[in-house]
């Protein structure tokens, strides 16, 4: 049976990628197996040749997104640490002497949207990884004064990434395009929440009863294992995980009605501007979310006009880029550009206005946008040469609308794009009305208007 | 585990002084080629420093005799195709990555770029903006702990041609010439000092090709100087980095070592490493002690090599082989007094922050090793862990192929099998020798970027081996066991041998 699988696989493979890669019918050339559990827990696996090697992750769709009380920003990230501190079954020291058995990569990291749980490794030790993350997905217990400590580790993190004026700014910024939302912050948290959380021990014991459940949860497995072995460990596992009662519902963020401005008055590093553009929320059947990603390629990349005259000939900018994140709730499309001088900044930013409203009336080459279509389908055909890779890039689907088939939808959904369709994204979406500007430089005023 | 991936593993010399390294892998979609010159930075002549990294980068941000650099990006950008320079001490290694369906249309680039690069004015003048901007503000002003580290380089090489950046030092890159670049690709950039590294799914032809081509680069002997050897500190010797406004105090400590992996002894070294403090894992001593127990930082690890990106990077990326090695502790920031200071009432009277008790507990931690190293129990279950783990460090094809390549610089053929070998024979008694043999802690540099509020207290502290109780807030204090605390009087007053503490304004670093 394996072998035939085995012969399988290279048949596919051979297929594949012999063949042009434009006529494939779906980007992930491995089928995704799913199944759900009678208590709501999805369980996906994909099959992957990476001979005694398979990634186990676990997608919490739960991250700073989630954050709605007054007080506790920063709590999802803050929860992932705390899922290190044990049970009784597994005590700290005893759930790390297994994980250090097992000889995985393990970690956890959290964002706007989600927390995922990892562990790449032997595939033969699957039962075992099984095991503990069930165990404490279910039964995590620490003490108070565990949690307390724990809060250190995370103002330890906060003062690491706080070094970075980015970091300081990308605050600033979220915290200026959001009223309502709570994307006002980012997932580190606001540093008088992180201050005050070893305050909120019972707070942190109801948000493991709200959210770590299967509900919110998603198991994906992807490497050497096969869907039959994977669905059976996870109902023995995770099968008796009780259905939560929680619904999480966040506020709607109000139409923004005109430009906002943040500025970081900071001299130690290049002059820096950031014009965030408020954006559709992630979807695979609005045409809007494909073509905002490839309108931030066409506009912005290293063979646009705009980066050839700015980046190359002038020489003005040290770089140039456009980018959208992909997110539950609308959110920011960013062109981002680091200065030599910080007088320039005026000049570039009324450069990238024009370019988009350029943009707006005529468009842009249909091989123009056939090559971008390309190139992000080779980008991804090429990345996924690993099973971390793969589980990564699914976990991106599932958290945000559930479903990683969504992957597949998304880059036949690129395919049908037109550049009428980018016209009318940047009509909608690239707008004054909408944007936030942040800049970094030594004055103390960001003047850019 | 990662056998079957590893398909071929040929090592064969090749008609000219080149070397090769071939790992096959017909399934995979796409074929990444490495070629690695032994030169690095260490072959930066007096006053150039960082002129091998300009050359590299003006050679992958540059164009060709037959293209523009805008020209280059115009034709691979459907492709999805890549390349990229990566300069270390002793190597310099270009990495190119195509998808199959376009190999043969992306390789006469690949051949442009290497063989008749344009070294065109403009983008000499861009390139070097930008390694300006780095040597000048990024490497001071992005992450508080990449700095503490390239300032710890700083002090162990001083004086030697490992000491100065890879970028350089913002007066020798203001020295760099479009004539100098073209000198150093003629000299150093040859087909003599080269290794071809190609992985994926190539046809012999194309190797062939590829191979005599790389013939055509140029037949100058170029031999790297000898690679300067750290410096053995009189004691422990600190360096405290100010800086304005700076959140925590960022350290990283270090001493020669005198085996890399090259040497049968380092297995034992890589266990007691892993024990003492595993890249961003929770299980190393540091970590447990200094974040786990007392929540003081993010993270504590310890290194027996170069780790490149420890602030990015989970597993050890390839790619930066080095014969001169040193026994590094990273502890990441701290909190410093100003801080703590205005978050907790009772900490008001404090001094000095987190650092000195941090440092004292992480040295005690490596004296313990070496005093009474480690039990068959935790010897078996470490063991047990890097023999599963190093093959994660091999998971991609790109890695694959640098690890191989790695190899070859320190004279092993396949180091990720053959120290999994040595791992497996290797005994308790080996480890605790081996730590006894090469760790010391009474001669190390430590760098500590902080603020400057923090710096002159801190120095005075270190100095004078002052006692420094760790300052809990009282929401954490109240909950400690009391061996935690008994352990803490005991750091309180660790003597360490310190003979010498300096404070550096940040601007005057590197010179």
């Amino acid at each position: 049976m394996k072998t035939m699988l085995m012969i399988v696989a290279v048949l596919l493979v051979a297929t594949v990628w012999n063949g042009a890669l434009s006529a494939q019918n779906k980007i992930l050339p491995y089928p995704i197996n799913q199944k759900q559990l009678a208590n709501g827990l999805n369980v996906v696996t994909v099959q992957f040749d990476s001979p005694g090697l398979a990634a186990f992750f676990i997608v919490e769709r739960v991250g700073s997104r989630n954050e709605v009380e007054e007080g506790v920003t920063g709590f999802a990230h803050f929860f992932e640490h705390m899922m290190f501190r044990g049970t009784d079954k597994y005590p700290r020291d005893k759930y790390n002497d297994v994980l250090k058995s097992i000889g995985a990569g393990a970690n956890a990291n959290t964002s706007l949207d989600r927390t995922i749980y990892h562990m790449t490794g032997d595939a033969t030790k699957l039962e075992t990884m099984f095991e503990i993350e069930a165990d404490r997905f279910m039964n995590l217990n620490y003490t108070e004064h565990d949690f307390k400590t724990e809060a250190g580790a995370v103002k330890g993190e906060y003062t690491k990434n706080n070094a970075s004026p980015y970091a300081q700014l990308e605050e600033n910024l979220v915290n200026t395009a959001f009223d309502k939302h709570t994307y006002k912050h980012t997932t580190m948290g606001f540093l008088k929440d992180i201050i005050d959380m070893p305050n909120q021990y019972k707070y942190s014991l109801e948000f493991f009863n709200r959210y770590y459940r299967p509900e919110y949860a998603t198991i994906v497995v992807v490497g050497d294992a096969k869907p039959e072995q994977v669905n059976a460990l996870a109902e023995k596992y995770f099968g008796m995980w009780k259905h939560g009662t929680y619904v999480s519902t966040v506020a709607p963020e109000p139409k923004q009605d005109s430009a906002r401005y943040t500025h970081l008055q900071n001299g130690s590093i290049p002059p820096y501007l950031s014009l965030n553009f408020k954006t559709p929320a992630y979807s695979d059947v609005d045409i809007n979310v494909p073509a905002i990603d490839v309108l931030n390629a066409v506009l912005f990349s290293e063979t646009s006009p705009l980066y050839k005259k700015l980046v190359l000939e002038e020489q003005k900018v040290r770089s140039l880029s456009g980018d959208m994140m992909f997110t539950r709730d609308p959110y920011l499309s960013s062109v981002e550009a680091s200065f030599i001088k910080k007088e320039d900044m005026q000049y570039v930013k009324d450069e990238i206005m024009k370019a988009i409203e350029e943009f707006k009336k005529n468009g842009t080459t249909e091989k123009n946008l056939a090559d971008t279509k390309s190139r992000m389908k080779y980008s991804y055909a090429m990345s996924i040469d690993n099973p971390s890779g793969i589980a990564n890039s699914l976990s991106t689907f599932i958290t945000l609308i559930g479903d990683p088939e969504s992957l597949n939808r998304m880059y036949a959904m690129y395919d049908k794009v037109t550049v009428d369709d980018l016209k009318a994204a940047a009509a909608k979406y690239f707008v004054p009305s909408g944007l936030t500007v942040a800049t970094i430089s030594a004055d103390a005023q960001g003047g850019v208007k | 585990m990662m056998k079957a991936l590893m398909l071929t593993i040929l090592f064969a010399a090749t008609m000219f002084a080149q070397q090769l390294v071939e790992l096959k892998q017909p399934k995979s979609n796409k074929v990444v080629i490495k070629l690695r010159f032994a030169n690095g930075s260490i072959s930066d002549p007096q006053g150039k420093q960082g002129l091998t990294a300009a050359t590299a980068n003006l050679i992958t941000q540059g164009g060709t005799k037959d293209m523009t650099y805008s020209e280059i990006q115009d034709k691979i950008y459907p492709w999805a195709a890549g390349y990229y320079a990566q300069v270390d001490k002793q190597v310099t290694t270009f990495t190119f990555m195509v998808h199959v369906d376009f190999l043969d249309q992306f390789y006469p680039i690949l051949k442009g770029l290497m063989l008749t690069p344009s070294f065109a004015d403009a983008d000499f003048r861009r390139v070097m903006k930008n390694q300006q901007n780095y040597v000048d503000q990024v490497i001071r002003a992005s992450s508080d702990e990449e700095y503490s580290k390239k300032a710890l380089e700083d002090l162990l090489f001083r004086g030697t041609n490992y000491q100065h950046k890879v970028q350089g030092t913002s007066e020798s890159v203001k020295s760099i010439t479009l004539d100098d670049i073209k000198l150093q690709y003629a000299n150093a950039f040859t087909k003599n000092n080269l290794t071809i590294g190609i992985a994926g799914n190539y046809s012999d032809a194309f190797l062939k090709l590829l191979k005599s081509d790389m013939a055509m680069l140029s037949d100058k002997k170029f031999a790297a100087p000898a690679p300067g050897k750290a410096n053995t500190p009189d004691g422990v010797q600190v360096e405290i980095i100010a800086k304005d406004n700076a959140f925590g105090s960022a350290i990283f400590t270090g001493t020669p070592l005198a085996i890399t992996r090259s040497s049968k002894e380092f297995a034992a070294l890589m266990v007691a490493n892993s024990y003492l403090g595993e890249h961003r894992k929770s299980y190393g001593q540091l970590y447990q002690k200094i974040r786990e127990t007392r929540s003081m930082n993010y993270g504590d690890y310890s290194y027996v090599e170069w780790y490149n990106n420890g602030g990015g990077a989970m597993l050890p990326p390839s790619g930066v082989p080095r014969s001169s090695n040193y026994f590094a502790l990273w502890i990441r920031p701290v909190q410093i007094a100003k801080q703590l200071k205005t978050q907790y009432k009772e900490l008001a009277d404090i001094k000095i922050g987190h650092a000195h008790f941090a440092l004292r507990m992480a040295i005690r931690e490596v004296d313990n090793i070496i005093n009474k190293g480690l039990s068959k129990e935790d010897f078996e279950a470490t063991r047990t862990f890097l023999r599963s783990y190093i093959k994660l460090y091999v998971q991609t094809p790109n890695e694959q192929l640098g690890y191989l390549m790695d190899s070859k610089f320190y004279g092993r053929k396949d180091f990720i099998s053959e120290v999994g070998k040595e791992l497996s024979k290797l005994t308790a008694k080996d480890v605790n020798a081996a730590v006894k043999k090469y760790w010391r802690t009474n001669n190390m540099f430590v760098t500590i970027v902080t603020d400057r509020s923090e710096a002159d207290e801190l120095a005075k502290s270190l100095k004078e081996n002052t006692p420094s109780p760790m300052a809990y807030s009282e929401a954490v204090k109240a909950g400690l066991p009391k061996e935690v605390l008994a352990e803490d009087d005991i750091v309180a007053t660790y003597k360490l041998n310190v003979k010498n503490v300096t404070i550096v304004d940040s601007k005057d670093t590197f010179k």
